[in-house]
C-alpha cells in the first residue's frame, strides 16, 4: 500500500515537471494525471494542490465538477452508451437498461470484479447507426437487447479462451 | 517593402505545396473519409483494404485520408479520382466493393456506376451532388473543403488558396480588416448570433496591452457535431481565421478550446498548428511581417456549461466551469482579466473567405439580417441524416423535405427540435419560417448549436421535453437557484407526467417555473433550458393533457404508460421467435399455443415487437396499459 | 474617488457613489432587498441566490441588485409584480431543499430566510413544490461548531470567509448542478481538514447550516 502511494507521487511529480506553477495549469495537469493513472487518487490531488500552491479543496472542486475526471479506478472494459439525441430517440435508454440489468450495476458504476464500467456519453457522432454503444474503443451500432447479450457473451467467451490458453 | 514580402513568401509557399502534391497527379487517387463518423463506420478498415488490394494487384495509386463530407448516412464514404473520369463518390463501402472497385475501375476502367452515389464535377456521364434534391438548396461555404483535403497535410489547404487571405491581410491596416468583417455583418455561429465585427472592435479599442483570441470548440449539444467535423476535416481554415482576427484586434496569443471527448480533433489541430508554425504562419514575424501570434489547444474536461463564455474562461484559469454575471463582457475582461475575443469554430471559418472574396460576396448569400450560410446536423426521423450547409433563410420545410429527403417509412411529420437543449420544438405550421437568427428566436426556438432533430408520429413530445431538460439539469453548474433547483423541479414534474402521476395543477406549476427560470437565471444555460418545455407546452399541450388525464401516451413511447400485447388472432401459435427474443423470459406459451406476455416481468425493451415476423405483426403496444386487461377479458 | 450621484429607490432620493452596487446602497439607506450570497468586498459578485431582484426604469426584466452599478438618475423599484414573482419562486426553490425544522434550529429567530419571509410576506413552507429529500448529514467533528448540510443554501459566504478572510482553504464547493455542495477535500470530516476553527465561516452563514455548539 505504502509502495503504491509512492508510485503515485512519483508519477505526479514527473508530470508536474512540464508545467509552470500557475493555477491555470490545473486542468491540463489533472487530465495528464488521469491519463497516466486511469483516475485521480486522493494522493495525486494533494500532490497537485501542493505543487500549484492552491488549497486541496479547490483541486477537489474541479475534479468533481467535470465529467472527464473520475475518483475511482475504471473497469477493465468501458462500456459507453450513447445518449445523444438521435440515439435516445432510437432506444438508447433501452440499451442502457439492458446493460444495467445484465451487469447488475447502475450507470456510472463498475462491476464488483472490476471487469466492466458502464457510462453514458453524449453524441459520439455516428447517429446513422443509432443506438450506438462504444465498448472500449469499438463502436457497436443498432444495439438491441439481443445485441447487448451478444456483446457481453463475446467477452465471456474471449475470457474463457484466454484462461484456457494460460 | 512589406507588400511584396508577405506576398512573395506566400507565392513561394504555395508553389512548394503544389509541388509537394505532384506525386498525386496522373494517377488514381482514393480519398477515404476518416472523420470520427467515418471511423466509427469502419473507414480505417476500408483504407487498409484498399492499400492491401492495391499492393496485391501492383497498382500505383494514392490513398489519402480526408475529413467528412457530411453524408453520414452513407459512411464509410470514399472518392475515387482517376484521370479520364469524373471524381466519383461511393457510399457504404465494404471490403467486397473495395475489391470490385480496384479490379473493375482501377484496372479495367469500369467505374461501377451502379454503386456510385454522385460525381463531384459536372460531366456528361454521371449526376453530381448538385443534381440531388439537396444539391439545389445546399451551398457550401465553410464546408467546401471538408472531405476533399487531407487535414493532416497543410499542403492540401495551401494548394487550394489556403492562407492567401492571411498574406493579403498582413499588408492591410488592422482597421481595414476589421472594417471588412464589420461590413460583412458576420454573425456569431455559436448560438446567439452576435455580430463578430462589433465584438472585435471592442477588443481592438481596448488599449495596447495583452489580448487573447479564443475559439470556442466546446460543442456540447448532445446531437450536434459540425464543429468537430470542421476541426477534423479542415483545421487550417479555423486557424487562418483566428490569425486574421488576432491581427485585426492586436492579440498575440490565442487558444482553441476543444472538448476533451474530441480526441481526433485535438490531435489534428495540434498537428495543424505544428505545420503552420513550421511554415512561419504562426509564431514570430508571420510570413516575414512584423506581426507575431501563436496558438495553443486547451482541451476542456467535459462540461456543457463550459461552452458559456465566462465559464469557459473560469475553467481555463484553473477553476470550476462556473459562469459569472455579465457585464463585464469578455471583450472587456476575459482570459486572465484581459480583453478577449471568443468566437465559435464556424465564425472563424468564414473569416478567410470574407477577406479573400469580400464582404459583398458574403452578403449575396443568406438574408439581409443574417448573411451567409447556416450549418445544421440533421438527425432523428430523417432519410438523409448528416451535416448540411444551406443559405440562411432556407425554410425548415426545404431543409427537412428537400435537403434531408423527408421522413422515412412514410411516417407523418410531427415536430422539429432545433437548437439542441437550448432550442425549441416547432410544429408543422412553423415549417415555413425562414431559418435565420431572428425568425427562429421569434418562434421560441434558437439557432443554438445547429442541431436539428426531426420527430415523427411515434415520438412523444413530453418525452422529448424530458430528455432535453434531463440534459440541462445534469449539466447545470449549480451556482444559481433557478437553474440548479428550478430545472430539477421541472424535471421531477415531467417525470411524474410521463409516469402517469401528473395532475393539472403541476402542469401549471411547470409553466410558471419554466417562465421564471427563463427570466431569473444567471447565464444563458438556465435562460434557455426551459425552451423545449415552453414550446412543447405551447404547441403540443394536448399530449401533456393525454398523459395527465387519460394516463395515456398517444405516441406509445413512455414506458410506464404502455403495455405490450400479443394479438391472439394474429399470433401464429407455432412460431416461437418472440419467446426467444425476450431478454427476461416474460413471454410464455398458453395451453392453446398462443403466446402471451407476463406484464410483471416485461421490461418494455421492444425486442419482441421487432422480432415478431412481419407477416404476423402480432405484438402491439397499447396505452394506457389497462387496455390489456380489457382485451383479455374480451378474449374470455 | 467616484463622483456622487442621486438615484431614486422606491420614490426615495438617495445619494450614492457612482458605480457602487445597488444592493449595498439600498441596505445602507434602510431599504431592504432580500439577499443571501452577496459579499460586499467581492469584486465580481456571485449573483447565485437570485433573491435581490429589483426593477430599473427603462429595462424590461428585473435585474439583480448585487451586480447592478449605480448610475446617475437611476429609478429603482424594489417591489413590482415581476420582482415579487421571481423572489417568491426563488425563495420557494431554496426552501424545497432546506430542511425545515425551525423549532430545532439554532438560528431560529436570526435566520436570514425567516427575515426574507417576514419582509416579503412569504410563507416558510412549500405550496407548489415537493420537498427534495436531502440526506441528513451533520458534521460535528470540530470542537466549537457543526455543519448541517441539509440546511445549507449554497450561498458560498462561508467559502469566501474561509478562503479570503481567514486564508485557510479548508472548505469549498464541489460537484456540479443539483449535487453541488460545500465540502472539505475528499469529503473528509472538518476535523480532518486544514480547518483552524477560527469561526469566521460560522459567522458568515446566513442560515442554520454552520452553527456554534452550545457549551
Ligand atoms: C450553456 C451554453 C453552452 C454553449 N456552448 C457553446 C458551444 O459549444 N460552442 C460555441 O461556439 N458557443 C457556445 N455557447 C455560446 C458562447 O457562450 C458564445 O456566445 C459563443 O462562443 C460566441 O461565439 P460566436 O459569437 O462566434 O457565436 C454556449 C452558450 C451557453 C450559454
Ligand atoms: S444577493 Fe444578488 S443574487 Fe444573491
Amino acid at each position: 500500500m505504502e509502495g503504491k502511494k509512492e508510485t503515485i507521487s512519483n508519477y505526479v511529480c514527473e508530470i508536474l515537471k512540464n508545467y509552470s506553477v500557475e493555477r491555470r495549469n490545473l486542468l491540463p495537469v489533472l487530465r495528464e494525471v488521469q491519463e497516466k493513472l486511469g483516475y485521480l487518487p486522493v494522493r495525486a490531488m494533494e500532490k497537485v494542490a501542493e505543487a500549484l500552491g492552491i488549497p486541496t479543496v479547490d483541486v477537489y472542486g474541479a475534479a468533481t465538477f467535470f465529467n472527464l475526471f473520475r475518483l475511482s479506478p475504471p473497469g477493465k472494459h468501458q462500456i459507453k452508451v450513447c445518449m445523444g439525441t438521435a440515439c435516445f430517440m432510437a432506444g438508447g435508454q433501452i440499451a442502457l437498461d439492458s446493460f444495467e440489468r445484465r451487469l447488475d450495476v447502475r450507470t456510472g458504476e463498475t462491476t464488483p470484479d472490476g471487469e466492466f464500467s458502464l457510462e453514458e456519453v453524449a453524441c459520439v457522432g455516428c447517429c446513422s447507426l443509432a443506438p450506438v454503444v462504444v465498448v472500449d474503443d469499438f463502436v457497436e451500432g443498432n444495439v438491441t437487447p439481443t445485441r447487448v447479450d451478444g456483446i457481453l457473451l463475446s467477452w465471456d467467451i474471449g475470457k474463457k479462451k484466454q484462461r484456457e490458453q494460460d | 517593402m512589406d507588400v511584396s514580402l508577405t506576398e512573395r513568401a506566400y507565392i513561394k509557399m504555395k508553389a512548394a505545396s503544389i509541388n509537394n502534391l505532384k506525386y498525386l497527379e496522373d494517377k488514381p487517387v482514393i480519398r477515404v473519409g476518416t472523420g470520427t463518423c467515418g471511423k466509427a463506420a469502419g473507414a480505417l478498415r476500408i483504407r487498409e483494404a484498399f492499400k492491401d488490394e492495391l499492393t496485391r494487384k501492383g497498382i500505383d495509386a494514392g490513398v489519402v485520408e480526408v475529413g467528412c463530407m457530411g453524408h453520414c448516412y452513407a459512411e464509410p464514404l470514399i472518392i475515387i479520382s482517376k484521370p479520364g473520369f469524373p471524381s466519383l463518390c461511393y457510399g457504404k463501402v465494404d471490403e467486397v466493393l473495395v475489391k470490385r472497385l480496384v479490379e473493375d475501375f482501377l484496372i479495367n476502367n469500369d467505374p461501377c456506376y451502379e454503386f456510385a452515389m454522385a460525381a463531384l464535377e459536372p460531366n456528361d456521364i454521371f449526376p453530381t451532388f448538385r443534381d440531388f434534391p439537396r444539391g439545389v438548396y445546399e451551398e457550401k461555404m465553410i464546408l467546401e473543403n471538408c472531405g476533399f483535403i487531407d487535414p493532416e497535410e497543410i499542403d492540401f489547404y495551401i494548394a487550394r488558396d489556403g492562407y492567401s487571405a492571411l498574406a493579403d491581410v498582413l499588408n492591410m491596416e488592422p482597421g481595414e480588416v476589421l472594417g471588412e468583417v464589420k461590413a460583412s455583418n458576420l454573425r456569431g455561429r455559436g448560438g446567439a448570433g452576435f455580430p463578430a465585427g462589433i465584438k472585435w472592435e471592442v477588443v481592438r479599442k481596448a488599449g495596447n496591452g495583452m489580448k487573447y483570441v479564443i475559439c470556442n470548440g466546446d460543442e456540447g449539444d448532445p446531437g450536434a457535431f459540425m464543429d468537430r467535423n470542421i476541426l477534423e476535416s479542415n483545421p487550417h481554415q479555423v486557424i487562418e481565421g483566428m490569425i486574421i482576427c488576432a491581427y485585426a484586434v492586436g492579440a498575440s496569443l490565442g487558444y482553441l478550446y476543444i472538448r476533451s471527448e474530441y480526441s481526433q480533433a485535438i490531435r489534428r489541430v495540434n498537428n495543424a498548428l505544428r505545420q503552420a508554425r513550421e511554415k512561419n504562419l504562426l509564431g514570430a514575424s508571420i510570413l516575414g511581417s512584423a506581426f507575431c501570434f501563436d496558438l495553443e489547444v486547451f482541451s476542456g474536461a467535459g462540461a456543457f456549461v463550459c461552452g458559456e463564455g465566462t465559464a469557459l474562461i473560469n475553467s481555463m484559469e484553473g477553476g470550476m466551469g462556473i459562469p459569472q454575471h455579465r457585464p463585464p463582457e469578455l471583450a472587456v475582461s476575459g482570459y486572465l482579466g484581459e480583453p478577449t475575443v471568443l468566437n465559435n469554430v464556424k465564425t472563424f471559418c468564414y473569416v478567410p473567405l470574407i477577406m479573400r472574396k469580400g464582404a459583398d460576396w458574403f452578403k449575396k448569400t443568406g438574408t439581409p439580417g443574417s448573411p451567409g450560410t447556416a450549418v445544421f446536423t440533421l438527425a432523428g426521423k430523417i432519410a438523409g441524416p448528416g451535416l448540411v450547409e444551406v443559405p440562411m433563410g432556407t425554410t425548415l420545410r426545404q431543409l427537412i423535405f428537400d435537403v434531408g429527403e423527408g421522413i422515412p417509412r412514410n411516417k407523418k411529420f410531427k415536430a422539429v427540435q432545433i437548437g439542441g437543449p437550448s432550442g425549441g420544438c416547432l410544429p408543422e405550421q412553423a415549417l415555413d419560417i425562414p431559418l435565420d437568427f431572428d425568425s427562429l428566436e421569434e418562434a421560441g426556438a434558437m439557432m443554438g448549436s445547429g442541431g436539428l432533430v426531426v420527430l415523427d408520429e411515434d415520438d412523444c413530445m413530453v418525452g422529448m421535453a424530458r430528455f432535453f431538460l434531463n440534459f440541462t439539469q445534469q449539466e447545470s453548474c449549480g451556482k444559481c437557484t433557478f437553474c440548479r433547483l428550478g430545472t430539477k423541479h421541472m424535471l421531477e414534474i415531467l417525470k411524474a407526467i410521463t409516469r402517469g402521476e401528473g395532475d393539472m395543477a403541476s402542469l401549471e406549476t411547470l409553466r410558471e417555473l419554466a417562465e421564471d427560470v427563463k427570466t431569473g437565471s444567471l447565464c444563458n444555460l438556465g435562460k434557455t433550458a426551459p425552451n423545449p418545455v415552453l414550446t412543447t407546452l405551447k404547441y403540443f399541450r394536448d399530449e401533456y393533457e393525454a398523459h395527465i388525464k387519460g394516463k395515456c401516451c398517444p405516441s406509445l413511447k413512455c414506458p410506464d404508460l404502455i403495455a405490450y400485447f400479443i394479438e391472439p388472432d394474429k399470433c401464429s401459435k407455432l412460431c416461437n421467435i418472440c419467446v426467444g427474443s425476450c431478454p427476461v423470459e416474460a413471454i410464455y406459451t398458453r395451453d392453446n399455443g398462443l403466446k402471451a406476455i407476463n406484464r410483471d416481468k416485461c421490461v418494455k425493451c421492444d425486442n419482441c415487437l421487432k422480432a415478431c415476423p412481419p407477416e404476423y405483426s402480432a405484438v402491439i403496444k397499447v396505452s394506457p396499459p389497462g387496455l390489456v386487461e380489457e382485451r383479455e377479458r374480451e378474449m374470455k | 474617488m467616484n463622483r456622487k450621484v442621486v438615484i431614486i429607490i422606491d420614490g426615495q432620493k438617495i445619494t450614492a457613489r457612482e458605480g457602487e452596487k445597488l444592493l449595498w446602497v439600498a441596505l445602507e439607506n434602510k431599504v431592504y432587498i432580500p439577499h443571501l450570497c452577496a459579499v460586499k468586498e467581492q469584486e465580481r459578485p456571485t449573483a447565485g441566490c437570485r433573491l435581490c431582484f429589483v426593477e430599473i426604469e427603462g429595462t424590461c426584466n428585473p435585474v439583480t441588485a448585487c451586480t447592478q452599478p449605480v448610475k446617475a438618475g437611476m429609478t429603482v423599484k424594489t417591489r413590482t409584480p415581476a420582482v415579487d414573482r421571481l423572489v417568491r419562486t426563488a425563495f420557494e426553490l431554496l426552501l424545497s431543499e432546506h430542511r425545515l425544522n425551525c423549532g430545532e434550529c439554532p438560528k431560529n429567530g436570526s435566520c436570514e430566510l425567516q427575515k426574507i419571509a417576514r419582509e416579503r410576506g412569504l410563507k416558510l413552507n412549500l405550496h407548489r413544490l415537493k420537498p427534495l429529500s436531502k440526506k441528513v448529514i451533520i458534521d460535528d467533528s470540530p470542537r466549537s461548531f457543526a455543519f448541517d448540510a441539509g440546511r445549507c443554501v449554497l450561498c458560498g459566504r462561508c467559502v469566501w470567509a474561509d478562503h479570503r478572510i481567514a486564508g485557510v482553504g479548508a472548505i469549498g464547493f464541489s460537484r456540479r448542478g443539483i449535487h453541488r455542495r460545500i465540502t472539505t477535500f475528499a469529503d473528509r470530516e472538518l476535523a480532518q481538514s486544514p480547518c483552524t476553527e477560527c469561526g469566521l465561516c460560522v459567522e458568515a452563514c446566513p442560515v442554520g447550516a454552520l452553527y456554534f455548539k452550545k457549551n
